[in-house]
């Protein structure tokens, strides 16, 4: 029995790392610019498809990794830039962006399928002896996986902590018309934002591809909710919030899976956002008419 | 011993009717903490039937704060609100606006996709009315009482000379006309207080006047008014008093002309 | 000439059938301003309540079902109970995912709340089976009624649209009556509707457990006309179609619903069937999606509004009952206020 809870935690462990790449890339955008972008999944399952195809014609998965991640970030910018910022510059306000954004969800996805002739395919990485660790049996690609997460959140902490890319993204994300009237270029700022965003949505959705060892046109669907429910409970905007509640999300979602209910694994980790919904209303965001104002 | 003070030093001056001088809302010692910080720290004062209070200040003072723990939009830390001599510090703000609190925004708060006349009615329907247990239990005593409601609305918009923009739809008036349906909207459900949040935000200059008199007039009908407003001239015209706040205290509590040669509040205005 | 009878009926039925879940997404959006993302768990467990209740006890014959109550109670009973599910799991996620919060949260908290209900019914197969789904359900009163199966066909359309227009006088009825005012109100100015001292919080809830009744009767009608209910069918995208058919006809607006029904999830989706086949099997039902959000997108960006937007509800001194009632002036009338403001 305490095995069984020790690996689940290994491997919450691991889908942590994983949603939290995800997460991380939602929060920052979401942060910046305001905006609730649920197309988001999709453009994970996309990068996830470039990085299948360069995989099954014997090119590195890792490297496949990189393209994905680059994917990712070249496709996100386009959206913003050809979709977003015009129905913005027409008075598109919070609630109708995000509306926008799940039609260009429902496009992405769709097309996807089309595309894909609607299979699921094989998403194998070549694979070495597992390890154990303990009662922890571990695979090394997993190991790696765990790793990149961690790399990832430590890389875009320094960056938004030292550079001044990073310092001028704080900024706006803060106050957005003062840091406009200080002199920071908030349109090439959302511009980095969206390319940052955009290369952890791929990488998130290569890695989620690599740990599920499959790939289909609902992949990152499937995984949205486990990415939103982590960046909402950490807050707008906050990295280290989004890995924390990635962390919670992800072992408690592993630990209701080792007790023997798969089928519940991801209400266990939404029932997480629930309770914080109920006890701290106040954590995601104010009152209804809350008029934000959106940075795109 | 503030409390008795504070009355017996209150002016009363009312320009008509309603002369019995009776509190309707007191304030006693309310505290209201936003995180670390103490927006509004012990501030007590009485509004009497019929009694317009004006709630100035500088900048960051904590008035806006101070209406909206009256009004229930803000929580209180401390202290209690009283109205009508019934403890009202626990009630949320929808339930308070039923015991006759009403308030109104600091930007505009219209139904816009109403018409003017829709948003009066809406107003009069009241919460009574737009329950749905009694829109399926109550079907007569309703419609009877729509008629009412929707004579009502129009005398109100006679009264105001809005007929024209009956029509409109609220989001298509000028700024002093949805300040006007704002107002109108809470003289429709017979209040006893109405709280004003910077009512002349957004009026043309020519029309504050008019929407002075308006106000005055309904100060004249026995219903009491707070109102937060930076154009110290309309607070002038309207209040029988005023209450000077600073850093989330009270400083002053005393009638316009006295206040303007208290040195403690010139202090404050000029930091 | 029986097949095309056949077809046409099918369509009738389910015309009406999202018709009825227009209706209830407009009373929700267009009134009361909440977009409900997870419409179709609604519908989807009203089906599978109607379902359950009907497929009678475990024979045998069908290996791959679990039978849940082993109950097969009489004709209305399923629909009654469809109706009670749909708004009963509306107040339970109306609870939480009403909470006051920014209306783009609750839309996403909603949506998320469709994704994982799929992905839970689809993988515990003691919950409704799995996503294999329930067969054999039989139609209400299907063996009582001396008819020929076309002469069913009609009377089944007959039935949902009776119940199509209920429903319509039910909610039309709601939206005019004070009830919808506040609800409308709402929907505007949130902060204004509380300070006059309407309960918003019952208010949402409310409209969404009517919302949720509706939805649960509508899956009711639907899986006793088709006999099976499974994820394939409820998966969270079809909430888009019919979303997609309000904007498109104009959300606020009843008539403006019923034609972006007949637009979008009539002639649109069964346009394909009549072209000649291209691509791969199901590359079809794939463009289709792409398509719906296109047009969900450009529904957006070109007539918010919808083809057929709000009515106006103009009123003068001596018409308001008529307007209070739901009755906008007549154009005559209109051009004579007109005349007279302008004078």
């Amino acid at each position: 029995m305490f095995d069984t809870l020790i690996s689940a935690v290994a491997f919450g462990v691991v889908l942590a790392s994983v949603v939290a790449i995800g997460s991380m890339g939602f929060t920052i955008q979401f942060g910046l610019t305001n905006m609730l972008n649920l197309s988001y999944g999709g453009v994970m399952t996309a990068a996830a498809f470039v990085a299948y195809i360069l995989v099954s014609h014997h090119v590195s998965a890792w490297l496949g990794l990189v393209v994905g991640g680059l994917f990712g970030a070249v496709m996100t910018l386009a959206m913003g830039v050809y979709v977003f910022r015009p129905y913005a510059r027409r008075g598109a306000k919070l609630f109708e962006l995000m509306m926008v954004t799940l039609g260009l969800g429902l496009v992405i996805d769709y097309g996807l399928q089309a595309l894909s002739r609607n299979n699921i395919y094989q998403f194998t990485v070549l694979q070495s002896a597992p390890i154990h660790l303990g009662p922890v049996v571990i695979t090394p690609t997993q190991v790696i996986l765990a790793a990149i997460g961690l790399a990832v959140f430590i890389g875009l902490e320094l960056l938004l902590r030292l550079s001044r890319v990073g310092k001028a993204l704080r900024a706006t994300a803060a106050e957005p018309s003062l840091a406009r009237s200080c002199g920071i270029r908030t349109g090439r700022v959302v511009t980095v934002t969206w390319l940052l965003s955009g290369f952890l949505c791929g990488l998130a959705g290569v890695v989620y591809a690599i740990d599920s060892q499959s790939i289909g046109y609902s992949s990152g669907q499937t995984f949205l909710p486990l990415v939103i429910a982590a960046a909402l409970l950490g807050g707008a905007g906050s990295p280290s919030g989004a890995v924390l509640a990635a962390l919670a999300m992800g072992i408690v979602t592993q630990l209701v899976s080792a007790l023997g209910q798969p089928a519940y694994s991801q209400v266990a980790g939404f029932a997480v956002l629930v309770i914080v919904l109920l006890a701290r209303p106040g954590a995601v965001g104010g009152g209804h008419n809350a008029e934000a104002q959106v940075t795109v | 011993m503030i409390e008795s003070e504070k009355l017996a030093d209150a002016p009363v001056e009312r320009t008509a009717s309603d002369g019995d001088g009776r509190v309707v809302l007191s304030a006693r010692d309310v505290v209201v903490r936003y995180g670390g910080v103490v927006a509004v720290d012990g501030v007590s004062f009485d509004v009497k039937a019929g009694e317009a209070v004006g709630l100035i200040g500088p900048n960051g003072a904590g008035k806006s704060t101070m209406l909206a723990s009256l009004g229930g939009q803000a929580k209180a830390a401390g202290g209690s609100i009283l109205l009508d001599g019934r403890d009202v510090t626990k009630l949320s703000a929808y339930r308070r606006a039923r015991l006759g609190l009403l308030r109104t925004f600091q930007s505009t708060s219209e139904f816009g996709d109403m018409t003017t006349f829709e948003n009066l009615v809406t107003a009069g329907n009241g919460f009574k009315g737009a329950s749905l247990t009694s829109v399926v239990f109550h079907r007569k005593e309703n419609s009877r009482s729509d008629r009412e409601i929707a004579g009502r609305a129009w005398e109100m918009l006679e009264r105001f000379d809005m007929t024209h923009v009956a029509n409109a739809y609220a989001k298509e008036l000028s700024g002093g006309q949805r300040r006007l349906v704002e107002i109108m909207r809470c003289l429709m459900t017979s209040p006893k207080l109405l709280l004003l949040d910077e009512p002349m935000v957004g009026v043309a200059p020519h029309l504050v006047e008019k929407l002075v008199g308006d106000l005055c007039a309904i100060r004249d009908e026995g219903i009491s008014i707070i109102i937060v407003e930076h154009a110290l001239e309309v607070v002038r015209a309207l209040s029988n008093r005023v209450v000077v706040m600073s850093f989330g205290k009270k400083i002053a509590d005393a009638p316009y002309d006295e206040i303007v040669n208290n040195r403690e509040v010139q202090d404050a205005y000029l930091g | 000439m029986g097949a095309w009878e056949f077809y046409i009926t099918t369509l009738l039925v389910y015309f009406a059938i999202d018709v009825l879940s227009a209706y209830s997404l407009n009373l929700q959006f267009g009134f009361g301003g909440i977009i409900n993302l997870s419409y179709i768990i609604f519908q989807a467990i009203g089906a599978y309540v109607a379902a359950s209740v009907s497929l009678g006890p475990d024979t045998g014959a069908n290996a791959f079902q679990t039978y849940l109550f082993g109950a097969s109670l009489p004709f209305p009973l399923p629909l009654i109970l469809a109706t009670l599910a749909g708004a009963v799991l509306a107040l339970v996620i109306g609870s939480f995912g009403l909470r006051r919060m920014r209306k783009d949260y609750q839309a996403a908290v909603l949506l998320i709340v469709s994704l994982i209900a799929w992905q839970v019914v689809s993988s515990d197969t003691h919950l409704f089976n799995g996503s294999n789904g329930v067969t054999g359900v039989g139609r209400p009163l299907g063996t009582t009624l001396p008819l020929s199966s076309l002469g069913y066909q009609w009377i089944y359309v007959v039935w949902t649209l009776v119940i199509c227009a209920v429903v319509y006088l039910l909610v039309r009825w709601l939206s005019v009556s004070p009830w919808g005012r506040a609800l409308r109100a709402m929907r505007d100015q949130e902060d204004a509707a509380i300070s006059l001292g309407i309960n918003v919080t019952a208010l949402r809830l409310q409209v969404f457990v009517i919302g949720g009744a509706i939805a649960g009767l509508s899956g009711g009608l639907l899986v006793e006309y088709i006999g099976a209910w499974s994820p394939g069918a409820w998966g969270y995208a079809e909430t888009f179609v019919i979303l997609t058919a309000m904007f498109v006809g104009g959300n606020r607006n009843y008539k403006g619903v019923v034609l972006g029904t007949l637009l979008v999830p009539i002639l649109f989706l069964e346009l394909p069937r009549f072209l000649p086949p291209f691509g791969y099997p199901g590359l079809i039902d794939s463009l289709e999606w792409v398509v719906i959000g296109l047009m969900w997108m450009a529904s957006l960006l070109i007539r918010p509004q919808g083809i057929i937007p709000e009515k106006r509800n103009l009123v003068y001194a001596g018409n308001f009952d008529g307007v209070l009632r739901g009755r906008s002036m007549s154009k005559l009338s209109l051009r004579r206020t007109q005349k007279a403001e302008a004078k």
